[in-house]
């Protein structure tokens, strides 16, 4: 690193241990929802404590905000440490402390504040499940919230790799909450697995890390950096940006490591909302961010980062656009913009990556949480075929508007927050002096494209068009047990094309979402509009960017200074399809956001025929049927995970068991065993009796010791 | 008499009184037995000195008991072994109270013999003398070949004989070993002793190719009790059949006498003989966590699914002893005591269904979540704590075991050189991603799920057989699990201590190993240098992954 980015050097606090409550909260909430559930409380009592222990860490990180100057070290106990010596590599110290720097405060903010929104939302979202149920859902939550805090406050990689697992338990818990449902088990155990693929890179990472540099604590890690990131050991120190890399890839849902996050969505909506869209998937966005120093260990550490998130924003986009989950689409979309934050991180704008994190976390919740409502009154239907005109029915225009905000978010519709954040990444891609880079950027924004159509493609079937909805026949989603009443004749509801007044006589009453989820609805969405005042305070009134100025502070620091205008003449003059840079990329970005809506509207609000009739035109020609096929079933990679890993592993380990038993058991050990028995039966004439076969073992094997030891002695131990 | 022998012989005296007690008394003799001697073990460590010198407490040596052959009582703790002790002693009374309905026949025998398992695991982990070492290590065959035996599954016989000759036939290679050391200090000092520190003294003075041979005797008795890939298919047989209790205290106690065999005896007594050999035993450790992971991966029966999942995990408490670093070292020492919670704890989840259903078959029983909400909490929390999550006990020494093998390569920095490195790492640490697969899967099975319950059973079940047990958790069996899962969490949350205490022990061992692990390195950099055919056991070691 070169020295102009010389990350400030912590200070050590131990008088700021206050802000540890921000961890314990959430941990006391957890025990506490673990005793109502033990005790079968039937109230709403374990979402109160919840959201008021979430709600309370909020503030205590707003006023950790307030009182920050600079970064700084808290301790608060020993958690591993020892020493066998006095050297800098004679001991092992992870302890329990802080370390907080602008990144983390950055961070815990969003973090915990939408955590605590997400919460109270799920207050009623989850009523139906009251009892042991509803208090398991929300020890799930607290759990996530202090591992999330952990992971983002931890002092030390150990601290992080805590939070990280921890992360990866509340995930499990939450996605397999409905766990008669074997698909739900199924997404569970598969999210936890592919995660657990990227945590050994991370640990691989982390033992690296601390052989070459003898400590795991950032402070000293980042001294180290400062000081030239010389280290003692000649170890093939590059390859700690990759085994970091994987273990970010696998928790933010990246290729390879991408296909547990779709089926995640198995999970309650707020679930999905929280950990799966807003917060736990930015974990990698956060880790290498927070590493980003050790990333120039390697020159093509930063591009294969910036590849695989490229790569990965547009394979997801196409993916996404050809679902018919509501809730799928989303989580494509999701893949597809943490893709965004990973091109952002290697093409080298740390500030872009972790504020296109801050303003997807707003809109990706509120998105989620638009479907989880719907989801909600409409007995766990989320097929889009099979909903519409949402906005006509009474009851339902606040979430089919907050929908539409947290789509036009999504879409990165010119001057919206989304546009900005996702604008300094593709700036910087584009003004890239490498091509590849550039090429990269102009793939965002086809990409772009894409997430424009795909996001309203959603909107305006879901929300436009004809009033018209079937509720879902079963009980997905766990969402529809209270609706059964409602559902009971939903099998033989009304096809594609019926009219809209027919469903009266099925008597299915949608029921509109009261107090909670609208007033967190609205919220969220004045949280969506809020998250571009950043941007709006540094485009408009030439002020800076709030955002920019917490990354410069922190050891992403090197990533965090934005493309400079031509007018300021800093000197670098970058033209994108000749024009100054900022002005071709508003053009160029918002013809594909504008590009993308248009062509989603033709599609799907004015002619929804020719959409069928598109698709039906591509799937009755074989040259072009297979792109349909492949996008709606995402390029089978579930299947060629299967056939590449799954299955040849099982194969083996059943060889490996039949083995076990016939050969290495069967065969060998008892094979050797009977040896003593034969010879027993051989000399049976001299003694007889019962115990014989063994008797005569132990005196074989006495004897085969003494000549063993013989043999050893005579050969004079040569 | 002191507090050591009290912990010993307060079983022996409860297993005496059992065999003339009632049976209806007999489970409550057995109990208060162990309960006096957890007590015992409790207030020693209370009072310990020796917790942070790495020496052991008291130092003076016992009374003679066979005196012209230099045999003496001498019993002592260092923190490993007062740790394993004391785990022990834990256990038991949990043991006893879960096995309150599990045994109804033939009770008196049962309890008795559960007494005599303890006492002589307690007195192997005491021991400083070698022989009353062995006399503890082998007396332990016989009480558990009885509780498998007799209170086993459908192929109990098979199950006990198979153990008891496997183990008994591992253990006199060892015992040759012992002898043979015994003789050597004889004839140095000209006076029988099997003091274990004597016997030490003598043995590192050896020269290096009779350090090789006792150090393989020695491994290959303590190899079959972890047990170490080949040699460990009379494990999951005997889990399979013993009843629950028998299992608990064979995977969490009887096996820790292997790797603390490896602790006491063979890695200190021959470093020359270790540092050779360690790159064989590290490859045998790996090819176990893989191996048995894989076979976990497949296995419908649930017990042996966790019996082979031991395999996986001491085959990696074994990799990290044989860093040879103290971070290794330590990392292994806390997975001794911290397997010995989780999976017994996971035992005895596991007995609870049996004992309700009869089967542990997945395929048959599945879901339980919904019929046992609180068994099924504690299972969870136990498999966690197995599959090694940060914030558990579990992740602790799994952390450390890894971390101290990647390190093992690295030379100078911490005092400690290694020839295993990150490769014998990053193998092993698949067995992490493996570890998290079998589990799940195990409770994707069992505890989530549609409910799944055996049809002939459910009907008999409710009418008849074990009316007297709830359907969820009594709270006998939750009184079980809960200091289990306390011990779990609180270690997880608060290694510090124990990691401390563990350091100068751990340093102890491997006091000899920098210089003996550097010559080796000149050796075999010698050889390479020359280019010449290095002699047998060097370019067996060097063909084991060594640069």
């Amino acid at each position: 690193m070169s020295a102009e980015f010389t990350i400030p050097q912590a200070v050590v606090a131990p008088e700021l241990a206050w802000i540890g409550w921000a961890l314990l909260l959430p941990l006391l909430s957890a025990a506490l929802c673990a005793v109502c559930a033990a005790a079968r409380l039937p109230g709403k009592l374990p979402a109160f404590i919840t959201v008021l222990a979430l709600a309370a860490s909020f503030v205590i990180v707003v006023r950790a905000y307030n009182a920050y100057t600079g970064p700084v070290q808290v301790p608060i106990f020993e958690w591993m440490s020892f020493a066998w010596g006095d050297g800098r590599f004679q001991q092992f110290t992870a302890p329990c402390a802080l370390y907080i720097d602008s990144l983390t405060l950055f961070w815990m903010l969003f973090v915990t504040g939408l955590g605590t929104l997400i919460a109270l939302y799920a207050s009623e979202y989850m009523e139906t499940e009251k009892g042991a149920g509803y208090a398991r859902f929300f020890f799930g939550i607290s759990i996530f919230l202090f591992a999330m805090g952990s992971l983002v406050m931890g002092d030390n990689l150990v601290m992080l790799y805590l939070g990280w697992e921890g992360v990866g338990l509340a995930s499990y818990l939450l996605i397999g909450f409905d766990y008669q449902r074997p698909a739900a088990v199924a997404a569970a155990k598969k999210a936890f697995i592919m995660n657990r693929i990227g945590d050994l890179g991370l640990a691989l990472g982390i033992f690296m890390l601390w052989a070459n540099y003898g400590t795991l604590q950032y402070s000293q890690l980042f001294q180290a950096m400062n000081a030239g990131g010389q280290t003692v050991v000649d170890w093939d120190i590059s390859l700690i940006p990759f085994l970091l890399m994987l273990g970010a890839f696998g928790k933010s849902a990246q290729f390879p490591l991408f296909t547990w996050l779709p089926d995640a969505m198995e999970g309650p909506t707020p679930v999905s909302a929280l950990i799966h869209a807003a917060t736990m998937v930015t974990a990698g966005v956060f880790l290498i961010a927070r590493m980003y120093p050790f990333f120039a260990l390697h020159p093509d550490a930063l591009a294969t980062v910036a590849w695989i998130g490229g790569g990965t924003a547009l394979l997801a986009a196409t993916i996404g656009m050809a679902q018919y989950d509501i809730k799928r689409v989303f989580a494509y979309s999701t893949i597809s913009q943490l893709g965004y934050m990973f091109l952002g991180l290697g093409v080298g704008t740390t500030f872009g990556a972790c504020y296109h994190t801050f303003t997807h976390a707003f809109f990706k919740a509120l998105l989620f949480l638009t479907a989880g409502a719907i989801m909600h009154g409409f007995a766990g239907q989320l097929d889009l075929r099979k909903l519409s005109g949402l906005r006509h029915i009474p009851g339902w225009r606040l979430v089919s508007w907050t929908m539409f905000i947290g789509c036009l978010w999504l879409a990165a519709f010119p001057y919206t927050a989304a546009f900005f954040s996702k604008d300094a990444i593709l700036l910087k891609a584009l003004t890239s002096s490498r091509w590849d880079f550039v090429f990269l950027g102009w793939m965002g924004l086809f990409t772009a494209a894409l997430t424009a159509y795909y996001t309203f493609r959603v909107w305006f079937r879901v929300c436009c068009g004809p009033v018209h909805f079937e509720p879902a026949a079963d009980g997905h989603h766990g969402d529809a047990a209270h609706d059964a009443h409602d559902a009971h004749d939903a099998h033989n509801a009304h096809g594609h094309g019926n009219p809209p007044k027919a469903k009266a006589a099925h008597g299915f009453h949608p029921h509109a979402p009261k107090w909670a989820i609208s007033t967190v609805l609205f919220l969220l969405a004045v949280g969506t509009i809020a998250a571009g005042f950043p941007a709006y305070n540094e485009a408009f009134a030439h002020g800076v960017n709030w955002a920019q100025q917490m990354i410069a502070g922190s050891s992403a620091a090197a990533g965090a200074q934005v493309v400079a205008h031509a007018a300021e003449g800093s000197g670098d003059h970058h033209t994108v399809l000749g024009m100054e840079a900022h002005t071709g990329l508003l053009v160029v970005g918002a013809t594909a956001s504008i590009g993308g809506i248009l062509v989603a509207a033709w599609l799907h609000l004015m002619s929804r025929a020719s959409a069928d009739a598109l698709r039906r035109a591509l799937m009755g020609n074989v040259f072009t049927r297979w792109l349909p096929v492949c996008m709606e079933r995402k390029w089978f990679f579930d299947e060629i995970y299967h056939g590449l890993f799954r299955l040849p592993l099982w194969l083996g380990s059943q060889v490996l068991h039949f083995g076990d038993k016939h050969f290495l058991d069967g065969v060998l050990v008892d094979g050797i065993a009977r040896i003593p028995i034969a010879a027993g039966k051989l000399f049976r004439p001299l003694y007889g009796g019962a115990l014989q076969g063994y008797a005569v073992s132990m005196v074989a094997g006495v004897a085969l010791v003494l000549a063993w030891m013989a043999w050893v002695w005579l050969r004079g131990f040569e | 008499m002191s507090l050591i022998w009290t912990s010993i012989l307060m079983p022996v005296v409860g297993a005496a009184l059992v065999a003339i007690a009632s049976p209806r008394l007999s489970k409550w003799i057995s109990l208060l037995a162990t309960l006096g001697s957890l007590a015992a073990l409790a207030l020693f460590a209370f009072e310990f000195p020796a917790w942070n010198n790495g020496q052991h407490h008291p130092l003076e040596p016992g009374s003679a008991w066979l005196a012209a052959a230099g045999i003496r009582l001498s019993v002592g703790f260092d923190t490993v072994s007062l740790l394993l002790a004391l785990l022990t002693a834990f256990l038991m009374p949990l043991c006893i109270i879960g096995s309150f309905t599990a045994v109804t026949e033939r009770v008196r025998e049962y309890y008795g013999w559960f007494l005599l398992l303890g006492a002589s695991i307690i007195l192997a982990f005491a021991a400083r003398d070698a022989i009353l070492f062995y006399v503890g290590y082998e007396f332990t065959l016989v009480p558990m070949t009885i509780l498998i035996g007799v209170y086993g599954g459908t192929e109990r016989r098979i199950a006990a004989v198979k153990m008891f000759v496997y183990t008994f036939l591992g253990s006199m290679f060892m015992l040759a070993a012992i002898i043979y050391v015994a003789w050597e200090q004889r004839v140095s000092s000209g006076a029988w002793s099997f003091d274990i520190d004597a016997l030490t003294a003598t043995a590192v003075r050896l020269p290096a190719s009779a350090q090789y041979w006792l150090f393989a005797s020695l491994m290959i008795g303590f190899a079959v009790k972890v047990p170490l890939f080949p040699l460990h298919t009379w494990l999951p047989l005997a889990h399979d059949q013993a009843p629950t209790a028998g299992s608990v205290i064979l995977a969490s106690a009887m096996l820790k006498l292997g790797t603390y065999g490896n602790y006491r005896f063979a890695l200190p007594m021959a470093p020359a003989g270790g540092a050779e050999l360690m790159v064989v035993v590290a490859v045998l450790s790996i090819i176990a966590i893989i191996y048995a992971s894989l076979i976990c991966w497949v296995q419908t029966d649930a017990k042996k699914l966790i019996a082979y999942s031991s395999v996986a995990h001491l085959g990696l408490c074994m990799l990290g002893l044989f860093a040879l670093n103290p971070v290794g070292a330590e990392g292994a020492v806390f997975y001794m005591v911290n397997h010995g919670l989780s999976t017994g704890a996971l035992f005895l989840c596991i007995g609870m269904f049996y004992e309700r259903y009869h089967t542990k078959d997945t395929d048959v029983l599945g879901g339980l979540a919904k019929k046992m909400p609180v068994w099924a909490s504690f299972m969870v929390l136990f498999t966690f704590a197995s599959i090694g999550l940060p914030g558990l006990n579990g992740f602790i020494g799994e952390f450390l075991c890894l971390g101290g093998t990647f390190i093992a390569e690295h030379d100078g920095q911490s005092g400690y050189p290694g020839l295993l490195g990150p490769r014998f790492a990053v193998i092993a640490g698949l067995g992490l991603i493996m570890a998290a697969m079998y589990l799940l899967i195990l409770l994707g099975k069992i505890v989530w799920g549609p409910l799944r319950e055996p049809h002939h059973d459910a009907a008999h079940d409710h009418s008849t057989a074990h009316s007297s047990l709830p359907r969820d958790l009594s709270a006998r069996e939750i009184l079980v699990l809960t200091p289990l899962a306390i011990a779990c969490i609180w270690l997880g949350v608060q290694p510090q201590p124990m990691l401390k205490a563990i350091e100068p022990c751990a340093t102890r061992m491997l006091a000899n190993y920098p210089d003996e692990v550097r010559r080796l390195k000149e050796r075999e950099a010698l050889a390479v240098s020359e280019d010449a055919v290095s002699p047998g056991v060097v370019s067996a070691s060097t063909a084991g992954g060594v640069p």
